[in-house]
């Protein structure tokens, strides 16, 4: 910086006063020149090498070209994802250097089952990666062929649904289904996606609810017959009809939506930080490297689906919502 | 089926010359195996980028390979210092242990390697000529049948309480309390986890499993100089040890036959895996003997059973996996990624359209077992030298090398805490009269049983009439009374004709 020479003693000491004050006032902005300048962590709330590392791997592998750091991820697995996120509000400093990663869906929809011990407010996902809607589908060997025969069977007897459990998009999906349809259905938890899909392919349960990633993975083994959302990849999923379309209903999508998290602290205390991150974050939609990252990691290409801010705490007060109205049905109360 | 055959032989000979892959791969599978945490599933994880990188037949070979070596490695450390490196080993120690503590341990290792590679071998070739058949099992096996598969396991407890059965029976029931802490598998309220988002999924197995065995083992190996008994007659390296545990294993080939059979019928079932399969087989192996009471202190068909079954379960997981797409386990779930990776489809159209892949899963498990059997069974001599180290160094590797394993699978501190509170109460259990294995058997199978439970019971909107609602499971119910009433009845003929004879 050249100093005018017109620029007097008094003038100068004036300048230099007004920007320290601001400096203190504001410490987010003096100390975010820099930022950032070191790794930035990200808590995961699922076990290492499953769909949600793979998918984490794969975005910030070109997010991390737009920010100018390297993202370390923590797995932290357990109780639906609950620990990772008690680890997150309980121990990181809300100082912008730590994200959460985690599943907007059931993540949410737990919150709604059974309150965490810190204030669901106190922390919002900033930019969502993906969407996959959650999906009715049957056994290839079922006697339930089409949707119609799922909701006449449901007329005449009380259906069991797999579901990879009770707290889960899917399963509201389905409580939907059931309520608009009047089919009588036995939602049953089995334990996570493989035994969902392994459930309605050897009939221990009559059809499942699963997110639709999954189920696409499941091959000719089984039938998709209704999507809780836009069906996005045709064909891949039999070509189901989304439930809006064919009831006429106005559910929202009943999704498995991954997207990035940070304490509404470090936001509020470190504006500048946060608008790095969301910036950076929105412009690695636009580098075709992340179409082909995410496709090398086994990602579906029509499923990478950007949300900033507004459309996930949409989506989260969505599920929120949804989750008080069906929770005496998911929790047995 | 002229034409399978061909094509059957040319995958065999295609498989043997990925040679170079294999003997490497098993001597890693024994490692990851043999270490507890370190499990096929997460080494194939942490080596997925490298898997991906390989052409589909060399990660493919690699992947089975790994699976069953570490299955096999994972009997080394519960034979020789009563680690089971993973749960599915967890009966092995039953009566490996006291064998290699009475100087057998290179017996017991070569029939472990003989039981492992037969009933690997026998049930690859079974899974590949009965494969359709196979995979309809799933179709029968619900969660009725599984309860009654689960009470063959769980009636383990009676069999050890009959030692002393008070004892006994509160081990027992110890141990499935410890398996009911956690959330409940319908709506996922918590019980018993004292505030602990850690145990709201259960009691982590493997800190259970290594504190148990493992920890409380160091804590008693320190009282002695070596582990093998004072009285034990210490030996040179030899191969007589190796050949008589050969000669052992392969004088009760039947029993190797129809415990593997039990592996192999279980694994094909999704969702069930190596730790049900190796109890059940101890449990049906010791009711139709004809010495029950020399199980638990050495006696080789102990050993053989939970070996030759863990190792059947280890085909059986690919059946679903390729007939129906469906992965049985977290290996095969694993597996399939990488199988989509490169394109692969499951179901019957994989054997139509890509048959050398379908075949060439069963021959390289084929192939490795036979491998494995060259090269690891002269080893024997050498790794039962682990029982002759003085404990001083011995102790504190184990409990270094089984908290760091404790730790592994899901990375919490507190995984390790538990490792060592078990370990506590597994030595107390142990100075006190206490069967450790009792205990163990409720925390691996009560949650298990309790899942298939609640799960019938929800299917039925709480009827208990569900329990004999299917002609399988009522079968199933009858050969379980069947196996618990006719041995006891079997052996007091026997020793009524014993008395008469004198």
């Amino acid at each position: 910086m050249i100093f005018s020479k017109s620029m007097d003693r008094r003038s100068f000491l004036r300048t230099g006063a007004a920007a320290s004050g601001m400096a203190l006032a504001l410490p987010g902005i003096a100390r975010a020149a820099g930022y950032p300048e070191r790794n930035i962590n990200v808590i995961i709330p699922t076990r290492e090498g499953g769909g949600a590392d793979r998918n984490f791997r794969a975005f910030s592998s070109v997010w991390k070209t737009k920010l100018g750091a390297d993202f370390e991820p923590g797995f932290f697995p357990g109780a639906s994802g609950r620990v990772a996120y008690e680890v997150y509000m309980g121990k990181n400093e809300p100082d912008a250097y730590s994200l959460i990663f985690g599943n907007m869906g059931p993540e949410v929809l737990n919150w709604a089952m059974q309150a965490p011990s810190f204030d669901v407010n106190d922390y919002f996902y900033f930019g969502r990666v993906d969407t996959d809607p959650g999906c009715l589908f049957v056994g290839a060997e079922s006697p339930l062929k089409t949707l119609d025969d799922v909701i006449a069977a449901g007329k005449t007897r009380r259906l069991n649904v797999g579901t990879s459990r009770m707290a889960h998009p899917a399963s509201i999906g389905l409580l939907a289904l059931g309520e608009e349809t009047g089919a009588d259905f036995n939602l049953i938890p089995l334990s996570g996606g493989k035994n969902t899909i392994a459930g309605a392919v050897t009939g221990e349960v009559d059809f499942s609810v699963l997110t639709s990633g999954s189920v696409i993975a499941a091959g000719e083994a089984v039938k998709t017959l209704l999507v809780f959302g836009e069906n996005r990849v045709g064909a891949a999923l039999n070509d189901a009809p989304s439930m809006n379309d064919v009831y006429g209903t106005d559910l929202p999508e009943m999704l498995s939506a991954r997207a990035f998290a940070i304490h509404k602290k470090a936001a509020d205390d470190f504006p500048d930080r946060y608008e790095v991150l969301s910036r950076t974050f929105k412009e690695t939609f636009d580098d075709p490297a992340l179409l082909e990252a995410y496709v090398a990691n086994k990602g579906t290409p029509e499923y990478l689906n950007y949300g900033g801010p507004k459309e996930c705490g949409a989506f989260m007060q969505a599920m929120l919502e949804l989750g008080a109205r069906y929770k005496p049905m998911l929790t047995g109360a | 089926m002229g034409e399978t055959a061909s094509i059957l032989a040319e995958v065999f000979v295609d498989t043997i010359g990925y040679w170079w892959v294999i003997i490497p791969t098993i001597f890693l599978g024994l490692i990851v195996g043999g270490i507890p945490g370190f499990s096929a599933a997460n080494t194939i994880i942490i080596l997925m980028p490298l898997t991906l990188a390989m052409s589909l037949e060399t990660g493919l070979v690699f992947m089975v390979t790994l699976y069953s070596a570490a299955r096999m490695g994972a009997g080394i450390p519960a034979i020789l210092v009563n680690i089971p490196g993973t749960a599915g080993a967890a009966a092995t120690p039953l009566d490996g242990y006291p064998m290699a503590k009475a100087g057998r341990g290179q017996q017991a290792l070569a029939m472990s390697f003989v039981a492992s590679s037969i009933g690997g071998l026998l049930t690859t070739f079974l899974a590949l000529m009965t494969m359709p058949i196979l995979a309809r099992v799933g179709f029968y096996m619900h969660s009725v049948e599984m309860i009654v598969v689960m009470l063959f396991g769980i009636s383990l407890i009676a069999s050890i309480a009959a030692q002393d059965m008070l004892k006994g029976l509160i081990a027992g029931f110890l141990g499935l309390m410890i398996g009911s802490i956690g959330t409940d598998v319908v709506y996922a309220t918590p019980r018993g986890t004292f505030g602990f988002l850690e145990l709201y999924d259960g009691v982590p197995l493997i800190p259970a499993l290594v504190g148990l065995f493992a920890v409380s083992e160091a804590f008693i190996i320190i009282e002695k100089k070596v582990i093998i008994s004072e009285d034990a007659e210490p030996k040179n390296p030899n191969w007589q040890d190796t050949f008589e545990g050969v000669r052992m294993a392969l004088s009760r080939w039947w029993h190797i036959v129809w415990t593997s059979i039990i592996g192999l019928i279980i694994g094909v079932i999704p969702g069930a895996g190596a730790s049900i399969a190796s109890f059940v087989a101890y449990q049906q192996s010791r009711a139709f003997s004809k010495t029950p009471e020399l199980y638990g202190t050495g006696h080789p068909e102990g050993l053989i059973a939970p070996e030759s079954a863990n190792n059947g379960v280890t085909s059986g997981t690919l059946v679903p996996l390729l007939v129906l797409g469906i992965p049985g386990g977290a290996t095969a779930a694993i597996m399939l990624v990488v199988m989509q990776f490169h394109g692969v489809s499951f179901g019957p159209s994989l054997f139509e359209n890509q048959p050398k892949i379908g075949y060439g899963m069963f021959m390289a498990m084929a192939v490795t077992y036979l491998l494995m059997l060259l090269t690891i069974l002269p080893m024997s001599r050498y790794m039962s030298h682990v029982t002759t180290i003085p404990t001083i160094y011995l102790a504190p590797m184990i409990i270094s090398f089984t908290l760091v394993g404790g730790f592994v699978p899901r990375e919490y501190m507190f995984d390790m805490y538990l490792a060592l509170g078990f370990g506590v109460l597994g030595y107390v259990a142990r100075r006190t009269g206490y069967h450790v294995a009792a205990i163990l058997i409720g925390v691996i199978l009560g949650p298990l049983l309790e899942t298939y439970f609640l799960r019938a019971l929800k299917k039925s909107d709480g009827d208990i009439t569900t329990l004999f609602s299917s002609t399988l499971g009522n079968i199933l119910w009858v050969a379980l009374a069947l196996s618990l009433v006719l041995p006891p009845v079997f052996n007091w003929r026997r020793k009524r004709k014993e008395l008469a004879e004198r």
